[in-house]
Protein backbone atom coordinates (compact mmCIF):
# COMPACT_ATOMS: atom_id res chain seq x y z
CA UNK A 1 0.00 0.00 0.00
CA UNK A 2 1.30 3.42 -0.91
CA UNK A 3 1.33 5.84 1.94
CA UNK A 4 0.07 9.32 1.15
CA UNK A 5 1.83 12.00 3.11
CA UNK A 6 -0.26 15.06 3.67
CA UNK A 7 1.64 18.29 4.22
CA UNK A 8 1.42 19.73 7.71
CA UNK A 9 -0.62 22.93 7.62
CA UNK A 10 1.53 26.01 7.87
CA UNK A 11 0.05 28.73 10.04
CA UNK A 12 0.21 32.03 8.18
CA UNK A 13 -1.57 34.18 10.75
CA UNK A 14 -3.77 34.01 13.83
CA UNK A 15 -5.59 36.88 15.47
CA UNK A 16 -8.78 37.87 17.25
CA UNK A 17 -11.29 40.67 16.83
CA UNK A 18 -13.76 41.88 19.47
CA UNK A 19 -17.37 40.91 18.76
CA UNK A 20 -18.59 44.32 17.65
CA UNK A 21 -20.56 44.96 14.45
CA UNK A 22 -18.27 46.31 11.78
CA UNK A 23 -15.18 44.42 12.94
CA UNK A 24 -15.62 41.99 10.05
CA UNK A 25 -13.87 44.69 8.02
CA UNK A 26 -10.79 44.31 10.24
CA UNK A 27 -10.79 40.56 9.70
CA UNK A 28 -11.15 40.73 5.93
CA UNK A 29 -8.42 43.35 5.59
CA UNK A 30 -5.98 41.36 7.67
CA UNK A 31 -6.73 38.06 5.91
CA UNK A 32 -6.39 39.79 2.53
CA UNK A 33 -2.99 41.13 3.53
CA UNK A 34 -1.91 37.69 4.69
CA UNK A 35 -2.91 35.73 1.58
CA UNK A 36 -2.08 38.35 -1.04
CA UNK A 37 0.66 37.12 -3.34
CA UNK A 38 0.12 33.48 -2.37
CA UNK A 39 -1.46 32.28 -5.62
CA UNK A 40 -5.00 33.63 -5.56
CA UNK A 41 -6.08 35.80 -8.49
CA UNK A 42 -7.57 39.19 -7.68
CA UNK A 43 -11.08 37.89 -8.38
CA UNK A 44 -10.65 34.88 -6.10
CA UNK A 45 -9.13 37.04 -3.40
CA UNK A 46 -12.25 39.23 -3.57
CA UNK A 47 -14.41 36.13 -3.11
CA UNK A 48 -12.40 35.02 -0.10
CA UNK A 49 -12.67 38.50 1.39
CA UNK A 50 -16.45 38.45 1.04
CA UNK A 51 -16.63 34.95 2.60
CA UNK A 52 -14.39 35.98 5.51
CA UNK A 53 -16.46 39.11 6.13
CA UNK A 54 -19.75 37.20 6.11
CA UNK A 55 -18.44 34.40 8.35
CA UNK A 56 -16.99 36.93 10.79
CA UNK A 57 -20.29 38.84 10.83
CA UNK A 58 -22.11 35.61 11.68
CA UNK A 59 -19.60 34.86 14.43
CA UNK A 60 -19.91 38.35 15.91
CA UNK A 61 -23.70 38.51 15.75
CA UNK A 62 -25.00 34.95 16.02
CA UNK A 63 -22.09 33.19 17.72
CA UNK A 64 -20.98 35.72 20.29
CA UNK A 65 -24.12 37.84 20.52
CA UNK A 66 -22.34 41.15 19.76
CA UNK A 67 -20.50 40.91 23.11
CA UNK A 68 -17.14 42.66 22.58
CA UNK A 69 -15.52 40.81 25.49
CA UNK A 70 -15.88 37.51 23.61
CA UNK A 71 -13.38 37.53 20.74
CA UNK A 72 -13.83 36.02 17.31
CA UNK A 73 -10.74 33.93 16.54
CA UNK A 74 -9.33 33.85 13.03
CA UNK A 75 -6.59 31.51 11.83
CA UNK A 76 -5.12 31.37 8.33
CA UNK A 77 -3.25 28.26 7.25
CA UNK A 78 -1.79 26.86 4.06
CA UNK A 79 -1.59 23.16 3.28
CA UNK A 80 -0.28 22.24 -0.14
CA UNK A 81 -2.35 24.26 -2.61
CA UNK A 82 -5.10 25.00 -0.09
CA UNK A 83 -5.46 28.20 1.87
CA UNK A 84 -7.89 27.80 4.76
CA UNK A 85 -9.37 30.46 7.00
CA UNK A 86 -10.90 29.17 10.25
CA UNK A 87 -13.25 31.55 12.06
CA UNK A 88 -14.33 30.53 15.57
CA UNK A 89 -16.88 31.83 18.03
CA UNK A 90 -18.56 30.55 21.18
CA UNK A 91 -21.98 29.84 19.69
CA UNK A 92 -21.81 26.09 20.34
CA UNK A 93 -24.30 23.57 18.97
CA UNK A 94 -27.14 26.04 19.05
CA UNK A 95 -25.38 28.41 16.67
CA UNK A 96 -28.21 29.91 14.66
CA UNK A 97 -25.85 31.06 11.94
CA UNK A 98 -26.02 27.74 10.13
CA UNK A 99 -28.22 24.71 9.84
CA UNK A 100 -31.54 24.21 8.15
CA UNK A 101 -31.98 27.71 6.92
CA UNK A 102 -34.29 28.16 3.99
CA UNK A 103 -32.36 28.77 0.77
CA UNK A 104 -32.74 32.42 -0.20
CA UNK A 105 -35.23 32.87 -3.00
CA UNK A 106 -35.22 36.35 -4.50
CA UNK A 107 -38.70 36.13 -5.96
CA UNK A 108 -40.12 35.10 -2.57
CA UNK A 109 -38.26 37.99 -0.98
CA UNK A 110 -39.64 40.45 -3.53
CA UNK A 111 -43.15 39.12 -2.98
CA UNK A 112 -42.79 39.41 0.81
CA UNK A 113 -42.90 35.65 1.35
CA UNK A 114 -39.34 35.53 2.71
CA UNK A 115 -37.29 38.03 4.70
CA UNK A 116 -35.04 40.25 2.54
CA UNK A 117 -32.16 39.04 4.72
CA UNK A 118 -30.60 35.58 4.94
CA UNK A 119 -27.90 35.88 2.26
CA UNK A 120 -24.82 35.34 4.44
CA UNK A 121 -24.28 31.58 4.29
CA UNK A 122 -25.50 31.50 0.70
CA UNK A 123 -22.80 33.99 -0.27
CA UNK A 124 -20.12 32.13 1.69
CA UNK A 125 -20.95 28.81 0.00
CA UNK A 126 -20.79 30.43 -3.42
CA UNK A 127 -17.57 32.33 -2.80
CA UNK A 128 -15.21 29.58 -1.62
CA UNK A 129 -14.11 26.20 -2.98
CA UNK A 130 -15.02 24.38 0.23
CA UNK A 131 -16.85 25.24 3.43
CA UNK A 132 -17.08 23.15 6.57
CA UNK A 133 -18.52 23.74 10.02
CA UNK A 134 -17.38 22.05 13.23
CA UNK A 135 -18.47 22.35 16.83
CA UNK A 136 -16.44 21.37 19.89
CA UNK A 137 -18.37 22.19 23.02
CA UNK A 138 -19.11 25.88 22.83
CA UNK A 139 -16.48 26.45 20.18
CA UNK A 140 -18.05 26.79 16.74
CA UNK A 141 -15.76 27.07 13.73
CA UNK A 142 -16.39 27.68 10.06
CA UNK A 143 -13.61 26.60 7.71
CA UNK A 144 -13.24 28.39 4.38
CA UNK A 145 -10.89 26.87 1.83
CA UNK A 146 -9.63 28.26 -1.45
CA UNK A 147 -7.36 26.28 -3.76
CA UNK A 148 -4.57 28.24 -5.31
CA UNK A 149 -4.50 26.11 -8.48
CA UNK A 150 -7.12 24.34 -10.61
CA UNK A 151 -10.01 25.70 -8.60
CA UNK A 152 -13.58 24.80 -9.48
CA UNK A 153 -14.84 28.31 -8.93
CA UNK A 154 -12.31 30.03 -11.15
CA UNK A 155 -13.13 33.18 -13.06
CA UNK A 156 -16.25 33.14 -15.12
CA UNK A 157 -17.14 36.79 -15.08
CA UNK B 1 -23.33 52.08 14.28
CA UNK B 2 -22.35 55.14 12.24
CA UNK B 3 -23.15 54.76 8.58
CA UNK B 4 -20.24 54.82 6.16
CA UNK B 5 -22.66 55.20 3.29
CA UNK B 6 -23.59 58.45 1.56
CA UNK B 7 -26.22 58.98 -1.08
CA UNK B 8 -26.92 61.88 -3.40
CA UNK B 9 -30.08 62.06 -5.44
CA UNK B 10 -30.90 63.89 -8.64
CA UNK B 11 -33.99 63.97 -10.76
CA UNK B 12 -34.10 63.38 -14.50
CA UNK B 13 -37.16 63.37 -16.73
CA UNK B 14 -39.08 60.25 -15.69
CA UNK B 15 -36.20 58.92 -13.64
CA UNK B 16 -34.10 59.49 -10.55
CA UNK B 17 -30.44 58.75 -9.94
CA UNK B 18 -29.19 57.69 -6.50
CA UNK B 19 -25.41 57.87 -6.38
CA UNK B 20 -24.08 55.81 -3.48
CA UNK B 21 -20.64 56.10 -1.94
CA UNK B 22 -18.81 54.17 0.77
CA UNK B 23 -20.16 50.99 2.33
CA UNK B 24 -23.55 49.42 1.68
CA UNK B 25 -24.10 47.40 4.83
CA UNK B 26 -26.63 47.29 7.65
CA UNK B 27 -25.75 50.81 8.72
CA UNK B 28 -26.84 52.12 5.32
CA UNK B 29 -30.54 51.32 5.82
CA UNK B 30 -31.63 54.84 6.80
CA UNK B 31 -29.44 56.44 4.12
CA UNK B 32 -30.82 54.25 1.35
CA UNK B 33 -34.44 54.61 2.46
CA UNK B 34 -34.11 58.38 2.71
CA UNK B 35 -32.45 58.55 -0.70
CA UNK B 36 -35.31 56.62 -2.27
CA UNK B 37 -37.83 58.94 -0.60
CA UNK B 38 -35.94 61.97 -1.90
CA UNK B 39 -35.83 60.45 -5.37
CA UNK B 40 -39.60 60.10 -5.38
CA UNK B 41 -40.38 63.50 -3.89
CA UNK B 42 -37.83 65.32 -6.07
CA UNK B 43 -39.55 64.13 -9.21
CA UNK B 44 -41.64 66.72 -11.01
CA UNK B 45 -44.40 64.12 -11.08
CA UNK B 46 -43.77 61.15 -8.74
CA UNK B 47 -46.41 59.17 -10.60
CA UNK B 48 -44.28 59.56 -13.71
CA UNK B 49 -41.09 58.33 -12.07
CA UNK B 50 -40.48 55.16 -14.06
CA UNK B 51 -36.87 54.29 -13.37
CA UNK B 52 -34.57 54.49 -10.37
CA UNK B 53 -30.86 54.30 -11.18
CA UNK B 54 -28.60 53.05 -8.38
CA UNK B 55 -25.01 54.03 -9.06
CA UNK B 56 -22.37 52.03 -7.17
CA UNK B 57 -19.26 53.51 -8.77
CA UNK B 58 -18.04 54.98 -5.47
CA UNK B 59 -19.07 51.97 -3.34
CA UNK B 60 -16.19 49.86 -2.08
CA UNK B 61 -18.03 47.33 0.08
CA UNK B 62 -21.40 45.57 -0.05
CA UNK B 63 -22.24 42.81 2.41
CA UNK B 64 -25.18 40.45 2.81
CA UNK B 65 -27.15 43.01 4.81
CA UNK B 66 -26.51 45.53 2.06
CA UNK B 67 -27.84 43.01 -0.45
CA UNK B 68 -30.96 42.76 1.73
CA UNK B 69 -31.35 46.54 1.60
CA UNK B 70 -31.08 46.49 -2.19
CA UNK B 71 -33.72 43.73 -2.26
CA UNK B 72 -35.99 45.95 -0.14
CA UNK B 73 -35.52 48.92 -2.49
CA UNK B 74 -36.25 46.68 -5.47
CA UNK B 75 -39.35 45.24 -3.80
CA UNK B 76 -40.70 48.71 -3.08
CA UNK B 77 -39.93 49.95 -6.58
CA UNK B 78 -41.65 46.94 -8.14
CA UNK B 79 -44.69 47.47 -5.95
CA UNK B 80 -44.77 51.07 -7.19
CA UNK B 81 -44.28 49.89 -10.80
CA UNK B 82 -40.85 51.40 -11.13
CA UNK B 83 -37.86 49.85 -12.81
CA UNK B 84 -34.50 49.71 -11.03
CA UNK B 85 -31.22 49.71 -12.93
CA UNK B 86 -27.70 49.72 -11.54
CA UNK B 87 -24.38 51.06 -12.73
CA UNK B 88 -20.77 51.15 -11.66
CA UNK B 89 -20.59 47.77 -9.94
CA UNK B 90 -17.16 46.16 -9.80
CA UNK B 91 -16.72 42.75 -11.43
CA UNK B 92 -16.91 41.12 -7.99
CA UNK B 93 -20.22 42.72 -7.09
CA UNK B 94 -21.63 42.07 -10.56
CA UNK B 95 -20.91 38.41 -9.86
CA UNK B 96 -22.76 38.69 -6.55
CA UNK B 97 -25.72 40.32 -8.32
CA UNK B 98 -25.68 37.33 -10.70
CA UNK B 99 -25.41 34.73 -7.92
CA UNK B 100 -28.25 36.28 -5.93
CA UNK B 101 -30.29 36.72 -9.17
CA UNK B 102 -30.59 40.45 -8.52
CA UNK B 103 -29.35 40.92 -12.08
CA UNK B 104 -32.49 39.11 -13.31
CA UNK B 105 -34.51 42.04 -11.99
CA UNK B 106 -32.02 44.93 -12.12
CA UNK B 107 -30.41 45.72 -15.45
CA UNK B 108 -26.70 46.36 -14.99
CA UNK B 109 -24.68 49.00 -16.82
CA UNK B 110 -20.92 49.46 -16.66
CA UNK B 111 -21.24 53.14 -15.81
CA UNK B 112 -23.77 55.84 -14.98
CA UNK B 113 -23.58 57.46 -18.43
CA UNK B 114 -24.57 54.15 -20.00
CA UNK B 115 -27.47 53.73 -17.60
CA UNK B 116 -28.75 57.27 -18.11
CA UNK B 117 -28.38 57.16 -21.88
CA UNK B 118 -30.81 54.24 -22.14
CA UNK B 119 -33.52 56.07 -20.22
CA UNK B 120 -36.48 56.68 -22.44
CA UNK B 121 -35.32 54.09 -24.95
CA UNK B 122 -36.84 51.10 -23.12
Amino acid sequence: MTQVTRPTPERLDAFTVPSQPGNERLALARVAGTVQGRGLSDARLERLKTAVAEATMNAIEHGNGNRPEIPVEVEVTRSGHDITVAISDQGGETHPGHGDQEEPDLLKKLDGDQSPRGWGLFLIRNMVDAMDVTTDGQRHTIWLTMRTTGAAHDEHV
Amino acid sequence: MTSMCEATTRALPGAAVIELAGEVDGSAAAVLTAAYERAVTASADPADLGTVVLDFAAVDYINSTGIALIVSVLARARAERRKVVASGLSAHYREIFDITRLSDFIELFPDLDGAVSQLGTA
